[in-house]
């Protein structure tokens, strides 16, 4: 267990190197973009009647929040803040605290993600073990086809496709917001249930975004270890079925670490368009939002967290592996 | 080393790729629709603009419904969605062969590589890898959409392998260090087979099937983010391509809530799900193809 | 091994949570919908088109994004009526009556005025307020601002006198004569005392009375504390909403604002609407998702195709049209042969068919514009007399009148039908316009079409944001490119759009100054025009016309249009026209087209104007 502890000190180790590797990437990246975010609004005051000099000078005053500061200075002082857990300024919300934003964006992500995590690894696992045994029948044809068909097709084309049919077809399910607004915050039961019923097409789309990977990462990985020697040997020593699904079960689960980090990815990225296709005010339309009016603390900030998410799955999924593989662990 | 004898026999019998290749796609009706869907649409990229250089636009025919002049009806100008779609086939395309090229390429090697040696070129490997990796790539090109012009294929293909290779290299390495543990690989080396003879001719061939999958459906991807980064509007386009289409369907013609503008946005839809049909039914032959083991089983 | 079965075990149970909430919810569904509502009025559900609404913004309206609305949580002395003969006229808000003076302005508060916390609204508030503006750029000069002071622009209070009774004075500084006074000051924010005198130093007003002052360095000193001061009260988040205004905030949720009615507010008994809800929407296609289904009760203006209207219009909402005073053109920079030609530019005018491009573009919210005059249809209707509008050049679409515009000025025709420019070269135009403008995208592909078919290739080009577009704009990168033009209803407004900082002139006391080689000059007009043997200053003009009185305009008017409409700095392809929609579903008696002072406000106004009954 000494090992493992080493293990995971030095994967935490690693895991911070690359928090700040990308931390300064973002920082820099985010700071060589073009445009200011006043610049964007100028033109939308000039489209509500202000006369250039009074929005010139509305944004001189909203839009004050951008540092003149040198480059290094900023980068080393937002490293400083950063450590404090302050993730600076918004410059379009003038002033409000990154940090502010982004938690009230947050959970609307991670609810959804996780629970669409959760439903595709399920349906996904079983899915892919039986389109691997039954790999010669039509069934599991259709099945590895479905998994593939559903991995393959980008998230947006799903995303549209449900809506059109549960929202603007048949009216079952609404196409924005989290929940009914008239309804208080808490645990009662209307309020539980209007969050869940505008989650439902954001967690369909999040399941069906990863529940082709599950499925056809258990299905090759099945396959593989069904023509191992060893299994082969086993079956001819006549081992019991079971002895052998845990065999084949064992090491067929390994490949699917790194699709679990892989698969927190893609959900994050697919965030982009599952929010924005039903109006989901997560992290993902934040992000959108801030690249459009050049708001580059919080585009730093929910970068930022999405890598973080991102290393965390890694680790988890690394150390799952050792911990599973004996032949890794040493 | 009879493992490795064995192996060398298959690598060397499927010497005649052709005949191997042809074998694999017509076992199974669904593979041949899959291969023919993907020629269609490779033809179509090839050829399409060919035959309608300009797309004619038309303000009194706006969101037309389809007819014998306009098969599947206008859009929000008036012009052909069916050139559309055909013209718009080319830049999807190009990009997305482009972008797996760069993907496997580096990936393979990165992650062969790192995979075999371990050690300290592993650790920088793969820490080059996870930084890939780590770095959401849909919300990086959407940042770089605003710097760099992704007008040409080349440029959205090169940024899309770029972020792209890191999923490649990194089930690679496992799948390398996996088969390194195997007795073939050991007996190899027991032999004092030099690196780079084991791992192309030893780890290669058993990764193949691996990266051939990843390759594909990583085709699909770039296919997908492509597409959704015109689709959300953020990449500036100057001529049309199906995500530009989605885009206008959604965006400026209100497809979600009027029947007009319906096929302009499915069009583009059915060509996105057929083109990954195809490739999904053509893995099944290049599953098999690269992994003899599964016709033996089958 | 446990730990896999814990894990497995964890899942299911996930899983299974989903599965039942997922159930519960499809039985939930029936009895949302219509339940709350009619009671006391119901729920009025709108769209702020001017915010999008984010969870985690504050409640304070001097913030960018601010979780505020307009005439409904915010309220100001009075609402612009946007009249374009009579800019100072409002409706009352939280004052019921107003006088002009030799000073400034003497304010009646309505009598019963009070914040949604039971306390009367008194002058404190509207000093507090009037100072915040000092340090929002919107009453003063400010750091940053270009230290130039243009009159018609800032309000420059300089004190305000409590006389008794709720009534106020509020006075301008000696010598600054802005005919908007009192629009300007009418319509400023008006906040609460209590919240955020906090934020103001208890020297406020000597700070204001320093940047008036004729003490130069004192000024500077003084406007950089009220810069600063700003961002802090830009920043300020006040922990609950206590509003003026006929509705008061409750809740912000991530995808909707609640609104409460304010019991305390001045005309309750006016209000029907027990609650309002404004939802958030981040593209137009939501908007009209919203209203095919019946959602809205009232919606802001928003571009759409005419599928879409007619969509609408099918699930019973009726349509109101308000004159929006702006308008789509394309420009030119004058300084890149061959647009310096007026020639060719009369003769690009000629080629492009309004009428078609507007069809494409802006099919509902888009007149093709009937002449380039720098001012919308109506505004030039009103200013033109029947001669002077008989004069102007409509620009017909005429091919052949094009030609020999063209031949004149040195062009030719190849065999193949391509232009070539006078030095011989083949002619092609890049036709610049911007990402999200999908409307200006839209049209780009029509224009693009016809100047290619009339052989002038022309290809459209897509900056990436807005923010690169203004840049690029004004660095004089693009020849030829999309742009907001008539700015109104002020007319001063309008023209300073086109002879203003864009095309090199400066206002320096009252006297137009040009410059070709201003930084943000990108237009490159001359600085005179020869219209009809005459010699004219367009920014001379267009200064005069800010300090002209509208009555008095017609004459400034008459020479800006006839050269705006021989020169054409830039051709006006559509002016904008503000379309909105209401049902009377839950609600009677909108306000109706024709109504252009309401219709260019929001609902929340209406409502204080005694419209929106309860059915």
């Amino acid at each position: 267990m000494t090992g493992f502890a080493r293990r995971l000190a030095g994967k935490l180790l690693a895991g911070l190197v690359m928090v700040w590797v990308v931390v300064t990437f973002t920082f820099f990246l985010v700071h060589a973009l073009p445009g200011k975010p006043g610049d964007v609004q100028y033109e939308s005051y000039i489209m509500q009647g202000f006369s250039p000099e009074e929005a010139r000078a509305k944004v001189a005053a909203v839009y004050g929040f951008t540092s003149h500061d040198p480059l290094l200075g900023q980068y080393l002082g937002y490293l400083g803040k950063l450590l404090r857990g302050d993730l600076g300024e918004s410059t379009y919300y003038s002033g409000v605290p990154v940090s502010h934003l982004i938690s009230s964006a947050l959970p609307w992500t991670v609810l959804p993600v996780l629970s669409g995590l959760v439903v595709s690894f399920l349906i996904g696992v079983v899915a892919g073990v039986v389109a691997a045994v039954k790999r010669s029948s039509r069934w599991g044809g259709l099945l590895s086809v479905s998994g593939s068909l559903v991995a393959g097709v980008p998230s947006f084309v799903l995303a549209l496709l449900l809506l059109l049919v549960f929202h603007t077809e048949w009216h079952l399910l609404p196409d924005a917001g989290t929940s009914d607004i008239t309804l208080e915050p808490g645990w009662s039961p209307a309020y539980v249930g209007s969050v869940v019923q505008h989650a439902v097409l954001p967690v369909v789309s999040y399941a069906l975004l990863s529940y082709g990977g599950w499925l056809l990462a258990m299905k090759s990985s099945v396959v593989t270890v069904l023509g191992d020697d060893f299994i082969l040997a086993s079956e001819l020593r006549g081992l019991a079925p079971v002895t052998r699904a845990r065999y084949i079960g064992r090491n067929a689960i390994l490949p699917l670490f790194t699709v679990l980090a892989l698969s927190f990815g893609v959900m994050f990225a697919g965030s982009f368009f599952i929010e924005q296709t039903f109006d989901y005010p997560g992290l993902g339309e934040l992000l959108l939002k801030s690249i459009g009016v050049r708001d580059y603390p919080v585009m730093a900030g929910a970068f930022l967290l999405i890598t973080v998410a991102i290393i965390a799955a890694n680790i988890v999924a690394d150390l799952c592996y050792t911990l599973i593989d004996p032949r890794v662990r040493r | 080393m009879a493992a490795t004898a064995a192996l060398s026999t298959v690598v060397r019998n499927r010497r005649p790729a052709f005949t191997a290749f042809r074998t694999a796609v017509t076992r199974k009706p669904g593979r041949m629709i899959g291969f023919g869907i993907i020629v269609f649409f490779v033809v179509l990229a090839v050829c399409g603009p060919w035959f309608y250089g300009t797309l004619a636009v038309d303000p009194n025919a706006i969101y037309a419904a389809p007819s014998a002049d306009h098969w599947l009806g206008t859009d929000f100008a008036g012009s052909d969605v069916f050139q559309e779609v055909v013209v718009g086939a080319r830049y999807v395309l190009s990009t997305a062969a482009l972008a797996a090229l760069f993907t496997s390429v580096l990936g393979i090697t990165v992650g062969l590589v790192a995979g075999y040696h371990r050690g300290l070129v592993d650790s920088v490997l793969m820490r080059v890898t996870d930084f890939v990796l780590t770095i959401p790539g849909l919300p990086l090109l959407i940042i770089l959409s605003t710097v760099w012009s992704f007008g040409s294929p080349w440029q959205m293909g090169l940024v899309l392998g770029l972020t792209g290779w890191g999923g490649v290299a990194r089930a690679v390495r496992s799948q390398a260090l996996t088969l390194r543990e195997r007795g073939f690989l050991e007996a190899a080396r027991g032999l004092g087979l030099p690196s780079r003879h084991i791992i192309v001719k030893e780890l290669l061939p058993n990764i193949a099937p691996y990266v051939a999958m990843h390759l594909l459906l990583s085709v699909i991807a770039f296919i997908g983010a492509e597409v959704g980064l015109f689709f959300l509007g953020l990449v500036p386009f100057s001529s049309t391509n199906w995500g530009v289409m989605l885009n206008q369907a959604v965006f400026s013609g209100g497809a979600m809530n009027s029947p007009d503008a319906l096929i302009y946005l499915l069009s583009p839809l059915v060509c996105i799900l057929l083109l990954t049909l195809g490739i999904v039914l053509f893995l099944d032959a290049v599953d098999e193809l690269f992994n003899p083991r599964l016709r033996e089983r089958a | 091994m446990s730990r896999h079965r814990t894990l497995v075990a964890g899942l299911a149970a996930a899983v299974a949570l989903t599965a039942l909430t997922a159930c519960s919810s499809s039985t939930k569904k029936t009895n949302d919908g219509g339940s709350g509502a009619k009671k006391d009025g119901g729920v009025y559900t709108s769209i702020d088109a001017n915010n999008q609404i984010t969870a985690g913004a504050p409640m304070n309206p001097f913030n960018a994004a601010p979780n505020s609305f307009l005439g409904y949580n915010q309220m100001r002395l009075g609402f612009d009526k946007f009249n374009p003969s009579d800019p100072n006229d409002l409706f009352p808000g939280l004052a019921a009556s107003w006088t002009a003076s030799d000073a400034g302005l003497t304010v009646q508060l309505q009598p019963n005025a009070k914040w949604s916390d039971g306390t009367p609204v008194t002058v404190a508030d509207i000093k507090t307020s009037l100072a915040i503006a000092y340090t929002q750029g919107t009453a003063g000069p400010v750091a940053g601002a270009g230290s130039t002071i243009v009159l018609g622009t800032n309000f420059e209070v300089s004190d305000i006198k409590d006389l008794g009774g709720g009534k106020i004075e509020i006075d301008q500084v000696p010598g600054a004569k802005n005919l908007y006074f009192q629009r300007l000051v009418l319509s400023a924010t008006i906040v609460n005392d209590k919240v955020y005198s906090g934020l103001l130093p208890a020297d406020i007003w000597t700070l204001i009375g320093a940047v008036q002052g004729s003490d130069q360095a004192a000024a500077k000193t003084a406007s950089d504390k009220l810069t600063a001061l700003g961002k802090t009260i830009a920043a300020f988040a006040p922990a609950k909403d206590v509003s003026a205004g006929p509705f008061v905030l409750t809740r912000v949720g991530p995808g909707e604002a609640l609104l409460d009615r304010n019991q305390y507010f001045f005309a309750v008994d006016k209000i029907a609407p027990k609650q309002v809800i404004l939802r958030h929407y981040t593209g137009n296609q939501q908007i009209w998702g919203f209203m095919t289904n019946g959602e809205l009760d009232s919606s802001p203006y928003t571009s759409m195709p005419t599928n879409i209207l007619d969509q609408i219009l099918k699930a019973g909402y009726t349509r109101t049209d308000a004159p929006s005073y702006v308008s789509a053109s394309i420009a030119f920079n004058e300084k890149q042969a061959p647009y310096d030609k007026t020639p060719v530019r009369q003769a690009l005018a000629h080629i492009i068919d309004r009428d078609a491009v507007t069809k494409v573009g802006e099919p509902v919210g888009g007149i093709p514009a009937p002449y380039t005059t720098g001012l919308i249809g109506s505004q030039t209707d009103a200013f033109l007399s029947d001669d002077q509008k008989a004069a102007l050049n409509a620009y017909k679409p005429d091919a052949a009148k094009a030609a020999s515009l063209l031949q004149g000025a040195g062009f030719t025709k190849d065999g193949s039908g391509q232009w070539h420019l006078p030095d011989g070269s083949p002619w092609t135009i890049t036709l610049q316009t911007v990402n999200g403008f999908s409307d200006w995208i839209a049209a780009s592909t029509i224009v693009a079409n016809e100047l290619t078919a009339f052989g002038i290739k022309t290809t459209p080009a897509i900056t990436a944001d807005f923010a690169t577009y203004q840049k690029e704009m004004a660095a004089g990168k693009y020849a030829v490119g999309w742009w907001l033009t008539a700015l109104g209803p002020q007319t001063d407004k309008a023209y300073n759009r086109i002879y203003g900082t864009a095309d090199g002139f400066s206002i320096v006391n009252g006297k137009a100054v040009h410059s070709d080689t201003s930084a943000v000059n990108w237009q490159h007009t001359p600085a005179t025009y020869t219209v009809n043997g005459q010699t004219i200053d367009p920014g001379q003009l267009t200064a005069d016309l800010s300090v002209t009185p509208v009555a008095d305009q017609k004459p400034i008017i008459a020479q800006l249009a006839a050269a705006t409409n021989q020169e054409l700095p830039m051709i006006q392809i559509w002016n904008y026209t503000k379309v909105g929609f209401y049902t009377e579903k839950h609600f009677t008696n909108f306000p109706k087209s024709g109504a252009d002072a309401l219709l260019l406000n929001q609902p929340g106004v209406w409502m204080m104007q005694g419209f929106v009954q309860a059915k």
